[in-house]
């Protein structure tokens, strides 16, 4: 074993290595000869070729067994995901701070509200039907434009104080501000079990102290009328309804916590894993 | 060794206190005083004194290494540096992380502390599998303190042998172990047994002449630690402890280095191999990093995640484990391991070193040949009497074993009647042991046939005589019967018995005489001559002065001769002839004489029939030594003086010259001389003794093998492995189970490295195309430490595919553990599949929960954005962060059931390398379908156990995700038997050269 053992010096690995690279005598690169390495390769390749050539098989028949208008399953979607618009997020979760005499801090959310409600204006909104049964929308046929379904109207006019037409700043600069809620999509979700989900606004932990909010729609609900969700594919023009809220009474210069639940059967505010599933918490702090 | 210069024959020190001496003394009277003194012994305090220059009279034990150095050895083997540097990455990737403000950088931590965890443990295991069999080695020790007889200031006392000091009187007798190398200065018929310090099996006689200058081979020295057979002697204590002949060669032993194991070589010619190709692996997607765009901090944490993913975490587990079992099958079998490494270089050995006494022999003197009736007998020499018997019907037969048991002075122990008669104890020397009890099974019970025949008169064995000879009565008549050495005792015969016919010695028996005694002689067998004359009644009165009996054994009969020899062990032969059919050369190596150890090589094997030395081909062909071309002569016997004279660099013309080989009254040194030239011819080496003599070799060997019954302490010590039969056989026990460890570690090797691919792939896959990552850290280590570890170990429960006793030992320069077709079929090819496996089920699972395969690539920066709670999928539906980091839990756990299925598959094709599954048979061995049944169930387990999803992200997957890679493994499976098949078909073609690990 002694001659196994000794010890190179790293001039004699370097050498033993570059013979490895090229043996001249034995005309070995990298321990094989050319030709054999072309072999070698042109296995690895017909190898890989075949491999690929299933796998793509595999993806191909996957994506022909898979249903184009609705997922197989929806495990994780159990209760929608709901959020907030202004959306400013901080070291710890969404935090919406602005100075009422600093036009700057304010006018940003501002315009994330416009930009935001663009996509609800009578424009964007025209390939929609208008809705007035307060009862879930269901469509078993494909009764729309190109074999699609209908999707309902949601203009932000709905949304009356805080829809951003009679008062452009959303009542940022009053201290009242607006603040828009929205429900996460999820295919064939029926909320509510019959009754319309509310959007319900409070202090964190401290449920006694009456927050003054004013919800448009009144009694911030998502009407019935919007679900359920039929997919991309089936409702291509579909929009989220929306919930805003506007805080009348916030104290001024002190960090408020403020959670926004959706209340209605089928949807869950109280896993403790998801903060944003049935419920958006955010931290509010108008100075002056 | 320098004996000259260190070793001291006499007394040291100041001179102990005299007699008071006046002024003029005469030299004369001063001897005189000494010679008081010796009778006197030392003096009460002296001896303290010196006690306390000396030290204690004995022997240091080996500096044993620190517990704390031999756990820490354990943590710092090829497999654990590696292991060790990956932690060190995890933990500053962790810091990087970190500082960067990284979500989920804890999975790096994690990976540190596992890494550490794996460490630590296996190398617990293997600290504990070592401290047990050194406690199983300890316990031989002989605890009981020696005891010595010492003349102190005229008194005779009883002491502890360790308080000897130099100049010390001491007297031993039969039995006794002598407690210091000493100088005999009286004996009485003394007889010490040498043989664990020279290797010679015969009794050698003490006296107080000095008969060589050599220490080792003078008489008037007897060595610590040997036995007394018979007779008294005192002596002077010349050296006591570290200092005595039996130190040295101990000290010697300590000095030699243990050389590395051969699996210590292989796992870290792994561990480069895998180092190599993680850093590749790494640099190179670290570039591709870098090229995409990632910021290098970023890329950075990349490569050392590539580099960790490389790091196969259970393959220390599966080598400890795997070695460990096979540890303790060979226990079961009588060898017992030291080292756990030291199972397999059995497997790897080329060449048996092989001490001869009590290895290869009995350690017995036993009868082996009778010559009479012109002709030679066997006898039965094996250990259990099994063997054959000879002719006895001849009436020479009735006269000589009738010689052999009244010329004998030796007797059984009484108290042994049950005891079987190879194994009862004798008062006796070594010869007339032998003889008694070859009597005593032949002929019958020799106490009644000594009561049927009285002894008159009797003239015990002496080195003048050369015979003994006693007188008895019988019936009316008296016989003397004389026994010795064969010349002399044909010089007082006058006849011979041939066919119970005295027909008178003439020059035609003469020569059949001389004929067998030099044939005899020659199988290095001690020959003695038996004779006896019939005489009338009365003619040796009782009480006869033994002196005067000589002249009236004159004229006497010729019965025959007796040639005994240490016989070999029954088993070795034919474990020596598997040696040989395994590749294995068997060289011996012993202290003892040439020609005793050249008929003992020829007995067993080693010198195979048909063989001939150079001697022999110079006798065969008459021509003079110097002119044999070697080439002719497979054997060669080379003696310890030859060796001494030999330039370095011939031995080992010598041993590439001739196959098979005996050395012959050879010295410690020269056995580590022998074990080294083997070695420098690159064969891995096995030593195998059991003496103090051995010690050394047994240490510098690449494994050496110490006998448990015989052994001596040093022996043990210095040994790797030893086995407590004594049997050479199991050394190819041993053999066979480290050649099946290897192949069988090979293939666990294989199967642990084949999920590195598919463990990595994603994570490349991650980087490159931005997919959600389908597989974590966490997850990773389930498969490499949980799930995975069962199966892999379950393979060193695999039978060996072919005879592996009729191969080759392995080529350590080209047998690697893990060759390079290994690494490619493992990682690029199967491993490959598994990686096609895994990610179909991924791409599966995601697009059934809602995300198509397109949508997925460049999805990674949205997908793990913590602000998005709305990420669309490709249905519309809009997902928050935490509903995706289920999904992608899911991910984990579809990827991680897919790994498992195709391991199944892999460990299934795994159990053989050639053979077709079929030929070896899918079920037989049990260990393995229990173990795939285990890691099914703890995949479900951890699949579908509640909480999961939290604590170590597993989802409970949907059933039929299960069956999605199904098609896969069995691709897996028939992919390999068609490269089998290939390899099976067209040995040495291209097919075989790449496919073939």
């Amino acid at each position: 074993m002694a001659t196994l053992n000794e010890k190179k010096t790293c001039s004699e690995r370097m050498e033993n290595f570059r013979r490895f690279v090229w043996n001249p005598e034995t005309k070995l690169f990298m321990g094989r000869t050319l030709i054999n390495w072309v072999w070698i390769s042109l296995y690895y390749l017909a190898f890989y070729v075949v491999m690929t050539g299933l796998f793509a098989l595999s993806i191909y028949s996957l994506m022909r067994t898979v249903n184009p208008y609705e997922p197989d399953y929806q495990d994780q979607l159990k209760s929608p995901g709901v959020t907030l618009r202004p959306d400013v997020y901080g070291d710890r979760g969404l935090q919406i701070y602005y100075n009422i005499s600093e036009n700057k801090t304010w006018e940003r959310l501002v315009t994330t509200l416009q930009t935001f409600l663009t996509a609800y204006t009578p424009a964007a909104q025209h390939l929609n039907v208008n809705c007035t049964g307060d009862k879930y929308f269901i469509q078993d046929t494909f009764d729309g434009p190109n074999n699609t379904k209908l999707s309902c109207k949601f203009t932000s006019d709905m949304l009356q104080n805080c829809s951003g037409i009679a008062d452009p700043t959303f009542g940022f600069p009053e201290g009242k501000p607006c603040f828009i809620i929205k429900m996460n999509r999820i295919i064939k979700f029926y909320p509510g079990n019959g009754t319309a989900p509310r959007v319900d606004c409070t202090y964190v932990g401290d449920e006694s102290r009456p927050l003054e909010v004013d919800y448009y729609p009144v009694n911030g609900t998502f009407n019935l009328h919007y679900f359920p969700y039929y997919g991309k594919k089936a409702q291509p023009t579909y929009s989220n309804p929306l919930v805003a809220v506007k805080f009348l009474n916030i104290t001024r210069n002190v960090e408020l916590k403020i959670v926004c639940k959706i209340i209605g059967a089928g949807i869950t505010f109280d896993n403790v894993h998801d903060p944003y599933e049935g419920k958006v918490e955010f931290k509010l702090k108008i100075e002056d | 060794m320098g004996k000259e210069e260190s070793y001291e024959l006499g007394p040291r020190g100041p001179a102990p206190p005299k007699a008071p001496k006046g002024r003029g003394r005469r030299k004369k009277e001063q001897l005189e005083d000494m010679k008081k003194e010796m009778d006197v012994g030392l003096v009460g305090a002296v001896a303290a004194e010196r006690l306390l220059r000396d030290g204690p009279n004995e022997l240091r034990p080996p500096r044993g290494t620190p517990e704390c150095v031999k756990f820490g050895r354990q943590l710092a083997g090829g497999l654990q540096c590696l292991m060790w540097v990956a932690a060190a990455i995890c933990l500053i990737a962790y810091g990087v992380q970190e500082g960067q403000g990284d979500r989920g950088s804890a999975d790096n931590l994690y990976l540190a502390i596992a890494l550490i965890a794996v460490v630590v443990v296996t190398g617990c295991f293997g600290y504990y599998q070592e401290f047990k069999s050194t406690n199983i080695i300890a316990s031989f020790k002989n605890l009981v303190p020696q005891q010595a007889t010492v003349i102190r200031e005229g008194d005779k006392l009883q002491i502890n042998a360790n308080e000897l000091v130099v100049g010390d009187l001491v007297e031993i007798k039969g039995g006794d172990r002598v407690p210091a190398d000493i100088r005999i200065i009286s004996a009485q018929g003394c007889k010490v047994d040498n043989s664990s310090l020279t290797g010679e099996s015969e009794p050698q006689t003490r006296s107080p002449e000095c008969t060589h200058d050599s220490p080792l081979e003078t008489r008037n020295i007897a060595f610590f630690s040997t036995m007394c057979l018979e007779g008294t002697a005192t002596g002077l204590v010349i050296n006591t402890g570290d200092r005595t002949i039996i130190g040295r060669i101990a000290s010697l032993a300590s000095g030699v280095e243990n050389e590395k194991t051969p699996i210590a070589i292989e796992i870290e010619h792994f561990v480069d191999i895998i180092a190599g190709l993680a850093i590749f692996f790494g640099a190179t997607f670290f570039v591709v990093a870098m090229v995409i765009g990632y910021p290098f901090l970023r890329a950075m944490v990349f490569f050392m995640a590539i580099v960790v993913a490389y790091v196969p975490e259970g393959l220390l587990a599966t080598v400890t484990v795997c070695l460990s079992l096979t540890a303790k099958r060979l226990a079961r079998k009588n060898c017992v391991v030291k080292n756990l490494e030291a199972v397999e270089t059995l497997g790897s050995t080329s060449v048996i070193c092989s001490d001869k006494t009590g290895t290869l022999t009995q350690n017995r003197m036993t009868v082996a040949h009778l010559w009479f009736d012109n002709q030679i007998h066997t006898a039965d020499t094996t250990e259990d009497q099994s063997g054959q018997s000879f002719d006895q019907s001849s009436e020479t037969w009735t006269l000589l074993s009738r010689v052999v048991t009244l010329c004998n002075r030796a007797q059984f122990k009484s108290g042994q009647e049950n005891v079987p008669v190879a194994k009862r104890e004798v008062i006796g020397d070594a010869s007339e042991t032998a003889l008694l009890k070859f009597a005593e099974v032949t002929v019958g019970t020799v106490s009644e046939a000594r009561g049927r025949f009285p002894k008159v008169a009797e003239l015990p064995f002496n080195s003048t005589n050369k015979f003994q000879l006693s007188v008895h009565t019988a019936g009316d008549r008296q016989l003397l019967v004389l026994k010795g050495a064969p010349e002399r005792v044909l010089e007082r015969c006058s006849t011979v018995m041939i066919k119970g016919q005295e027909l008178p010695l003439d020059a035609q028996w003469r020569e059949a005489f001389e004929g067998a005694y030099a044939d005899l002689g020659g199988r290095g067998e001690r020959v003695l001559g038996f004779c006896a004359r019939w005489l009338p009644a009365g003619t040796v009165a009782a009480g006869t002065d033994p002196e005067a009996l000589p002249e009236v054994a004159v004229g006497l009969c010729f019965a025959g001769l007796v040639a005994m020899i240490d016989p070999p062990r029954a088993t070795v032969p034919r474990a020596v002839l598997k040696c040989r059919t395994a590749g294995i050369r068997v060289i011996m190596v012993t202290g003892d004489h040439p020609i005793t150890a050249k008929a003992i090589a020829a007995a067993v094997g080693i010198i195979s029939e048909g063989s001939e030395t150079p001697e022999d081909v110079a006798a065969r062909l008459r021509v003079p030594l110097e002119q044999v071309d070697p080439r002719q002569a497979r054997a060669r016997v080379v003696t310890g003086a030859e060796l001494a004279g030999m330039e370095p660099g011939v031995l080992e013309g010598i041993l590439r010259a001739h196959p098979e080989m005996v050395f012959a009254r050879t010295s410690p040194q020269q056995k580590l001389v022998i074990v080294e030239s083997c070695q420098r011819l690159g064969a891995i080496v096995a030593v195998t003794g059991d003496g103090v003599n051995d010690s050394p070799a047994l240490k510098r060997a690449d494994i050496g093998v110490a006998m448990g019954i015989a052994g001596s302490d040093a022996a043990k010590n210095a040994a790797d492995m030893i086995l407590l039969d004594d049997n050479f056989a199991s050394i190819v026990t041993g053999v066979e189970q480290g050649r099946l460890i290897f192949d069988n570690l090979k293939k666990s090797i294989a199967y642990t490295l084949t999920k590195n691919i598919p463990e990595l792939t994603p994570y490349l896959i991650y980087i490159t195309a931005s997919v959600p990552l389908p597989l974590g850290c966490i997850t990773i280590l389930f498969i490499e430490l949980c799930t995975d570890i069962f199966p892999s170990v379950s393979l060193a429960y695999e039978r060996a595919e072919s005879d592996i006793m009729h191969l080759k030992p392995r080529n350590p320069r080209r047998d690697r553990l893990v060759n390079e077709p290994l690494a490619a079929y493992s990682y690029f090819q199967i491993g490959a599949i598994q990686s096609f496996a895994g990610f179909t089920d991924y791409f599966v699972a995601m697009a059934q929960e809602g995300w198509w395969p397109l949508l997925c690539l460049g999805l990674r920066p949205r997908w793990e954005d913590t602000h998005e709670q709305e990420l669309q999928d490709s249905y519309g539906q809009q997902w928050t962060f935490e509903q995706r980091r289920y999904q992608q839990y899911t991910c984990y756990t579809v990827f991680f059931i897919s790994i498992e299925m195709c391991q199944i598959a892999d460990v299934l094709i795994r159990k053989t390398r050639r053979l077709s599954l079929l030929q070896q048979g899918l079920f037989r061995n049990h260990i393995l379908v229990i173990a795939i049944v285990f890691q099914v169930s703890i995949g479900c387990f951890l699949c579908y156990c509640p909480g999961m999803p939290n604590i170590f992200n597993f989802m409970p997957i949907r059933f039929q995700w299960w069956f999605v890679p199904m098609p896969f493994g069995l691709l897996i499976l028939i992919y390999d038997e068609i490269r089998k098949l290939g390899v099976r078909r067209h040995p040495g073609s291209w097919w075989d050269r790449e496919l073939y690990y």
